[in-house]
């Protein structure tokens, strides 16, 4: 059979932002959906959002309500949401109330009472809220499969898409036939973790699409349910090919360092204790960007947008003109229940917005501050999936990360993610003199060759400058307490300290 | 207080002139729209059944019965016309006809039941669905009927 020849079908949007990407696209059209999940989950919004998404006038909308919530109830919190149109009611939207029926008749009696209403409307989709409770009456297992299939026939038929909702729980899946019938089963969790509540959303099973796996969180909003996936809506994205175009840091040295700079599309980890001078880098990494034409994205978790832009200014970088003219972003993110999706859909979201090519996440821990605590068990993982997604679209980014320093070890990170970047560059204390000093060091560069030199340098008024020596005539300076070794240069170190300034 | 929030809370003592008014409009139109000649089929009671009869398809006649047993308790504060009429467990209304048709009872006062009696339900509906979706129900009831402000004689929203 061609492909020609096969019967395509028809997606149909879901009204939820975020959940067509999750559901490969779309709804299929006609089918039948489940959507479970515990009260107050999110199930009924989401339905809503379904259905003032896809009724018209000439294929409304049938919404059966059964002995839960009066419609009048739910339209009364429902209208709330942005999303809710009066106007389509009850035009485009009809409510009908099966309670009666369910409570004196038997399951035939309610499918005679649906297939009537569907014969009178020619409804395109139709829901059924709560489903669950229409099935509670005790019947037997025959009837309910009976019932359930007929009902799924006779919709499908009809050329409906249909949604049944119920508060079922995880150990219903084996044995209920309503979940064998069906074409989707949509799952909605919520689950407090500590003082905050994590929803997540997973697609059990979609049939005739690829739907994307997994646990996707969501949010509900004034504009109802928001869905984030855990690709961060960038499958249709074909990962770029390794690029061999250096970044600029804005630090001379430094990018002869790196062999030229930053490849880009890479991720850069600067590791360091506190006030080594990471954000003073990140800083500059972004505003060289901006200099180059190439916009930027700074998230900031620690401190605010305008004493980042302040900070800047100090160091003679002007972040505000580019804020303004739309080339750098500064993202505050911060509040205490956010979920690294959320944080992600945040970011890239500004990342499309401005076309940005540089992404500076200053810091890590602050990002994982910022979430909630029951995501930053999935810390890692998360952080993996975001720098996949977005080095995979071209953007270079930049993390900072604080390590504890040690006098014994030399750690890269405490988050044990050097396996996500491409390049590390760590920043340290070391004694020497008497004196507290820094010294810099490319610890690791995926895409090329890099100087094994460690070099000192300083926070100037101008930022990060690396002073013109390399340490040559101290032994074991990555312990942070160096001794000194006045043996006799070579010639290339010879060669390497004559005619460096101290420069830029 | 506001009139508006004094009906948000239920504790106004007569049903608002927007509501009374519409009241009145649904049941010219079923004065004029009636073919029957049933002496218990008043207008008040035809606008009642067409709302009955939506508002049970729609949210339920356990929901419809809740609603029109707070309305009729409402009206019943403000006329003593409505006094031997009732709510059945159905929604229907028992007792309106024949008061309206009772001897001795005086037509306006009767008619004046029907009106706050309608004129509560409406401004219950109002205050749960909002005024948009309320006017959306009206016209599925009565297609033939524009509920917009301009139709009312009273004018500007409440």
């Amino acid at each position: 059979m061609s492909t020609q020849d096969k019967v395509k079908i028809n997606k149909l949007p879901t009204g939820v932002p975020g959940l067509d990407e999750i559901v490969g696209g779309g709804l299929p059209e006609f089918s039948f959906n489940i959507i479970a999940g515990a009260p107050g989950s999110g199930k009924t919004t989401l339905a809503h959002q379904f259905v003032f998404a896809n009724a018209t006038p000439e294929r409304p909308a049938l919404y059966f309500t059964v002995l839960g919530e009066s419609a009048i109830k739910m339209l009364r919190y429902q209208q709330q949401y942005t999303f809710f149109d009066p106007s389509m009611l009850p035009g485009c939207i009809r409510f009908i109330n099966l309670s009666q029926v369910v409570l004196e008749k038997d399951l035939g009696a309610v499918l005679l009472e649906i297939t009537k209403e569907v014969e009178k409307s020619n409804p395109a989709v139709v829901v059924v809220d709560s489903f669950r409770t229409m099935v509670r009456k005790p019947q037997s297992d025959m009837d309910l499969q009976s019932f359930i299939q007929r009902l799924a026939l006779f919709l499908a038929s009809w050329q409906a898409t249909t949604f049944l909702i119920g508060e079922y729980a995880e150990d219903e899946l084996r044995d209920n036939p309503i979940f064998t019938v069906a074409d989707g089963l949509f799952w909605l969790r919520q689950t407090a973790e500590r003082n905050s509540i994590v929803r997540k959303l997973q697609i059990i099973k979609l049939r005739g699409q690829d739907s994307v796996p997994g646990l996707h969180t969501f949010r509900i909003t004034d504009a109802g349910v928001q869905a984030f996936s855990r690709t961060f809506g960038l499958t249709a994205h074909k990962r770029n090919p390794p690029s061999d175009r250096r970044l600029s840091f804005g630090v001379p040295e430094l990018d002869k360092m790196l062999g030229g700079g930053v490849r880009e599309g890479d991720s850069v980890l600067v590791a360091g204790s506190s006030g080594t001078g990471k954000s003073v880098l990140a800083t500059q990494f972004i505003a060289e960007g901006i200099r180059q034409g190439e916009p930027g994205i700074v998230a900031v978790f620690e401190e605010r947008p305008q004493a980042y832009a302040e900070r800047a200014t100090s160091l003679g970088l002007d972040l505000e003109t580019p804020q303004k003219e739309g080339k750098l972003e500064i993202l505050y993110l911060r509040p205490l229940d956010l979920s690294v999706d959320e944080t992600m859909h945040s970011i890239l979201s500004a990342v499309q917005n401005i076309g940005a090519k540089r992404l500076v996440i200053d810091s890590l821990a602050g990002f994982e501050m910022a979430l909630s605590p029951g995501f930053r068990a999935d810390f890692r993982e998360s952080l993996y999936r975001m720098i996949f997604a977005l080095t995979g679209i071209g953007v270079t980014i930049l993390s900072t990360v604080e390590v504890d320093e040690s006098f014994t070890e030399f750690p890269f990170s405490t988050y044990s993610i050097s396996f996500l970047t491409d390049d590390i560059i760590r920043l340290r204390y070391v004694s020497i003199d008497g004196q507290l000093r820094k010294i810099l060091v490319v610890i690791k560069m995926r895409g090329g060759n890099h100087a094994k030199d460690i070099r000192e340098y300083e926070i100037t008024d101008k930022g990060v400058v690396i002073l013109g020596k390399r340490l040559t005539n101290y032994q074991g300076l990555i312990s942070g307490i160096p001794v000194y070794s006045d043996r006799p240069k070579s010639p290339d170190e010879t060669s390497l300290d004559t005619g460096m300034e101290h420069k830029t | 207080m506001s009139l508006l929030a004094e009906t948000m809370q239920g504790r106004i003592m007569t049903a608002s002139p927007q509501m009374r008014d519409l009241a009145h409009r649904l049941l010219a139109y079923e004065a004029s729209a009636a073919k029957t000649s049933d002496p218990l089929e008043s207008p008040a009671h035809r606008v009642y059944e067409k709302l009955r009869q939506n508002l049970s398809t729609f949210a339920g006649e356990a929901a419809f019965e809740s609603l029109a047993f707070r309305a009729l308790t409402q009206a019943k504060s403000e006329t003593s016309a409505l006094w031997a009429v009732k709510v059945a467990a159905d929604g229907s209304l028992q007792g309106l006809g024949e008061i309206e048709n009772q001897t001795g009872m005086d037509k306006a006062r009767a008619g004046e039941g029907g009106i706050i009696l309608i004129a509560r339900l409406l401004g219950l509906l109002r205050i749960f669905l909002g005024e948009a979706l309320t006017l959306n129900l009206l016209s599925n009831a009565w297609p033939g009927e524009a509920f917009d402000d301009s139709n009312s004689a009273h004018g500007g929203k409440s």
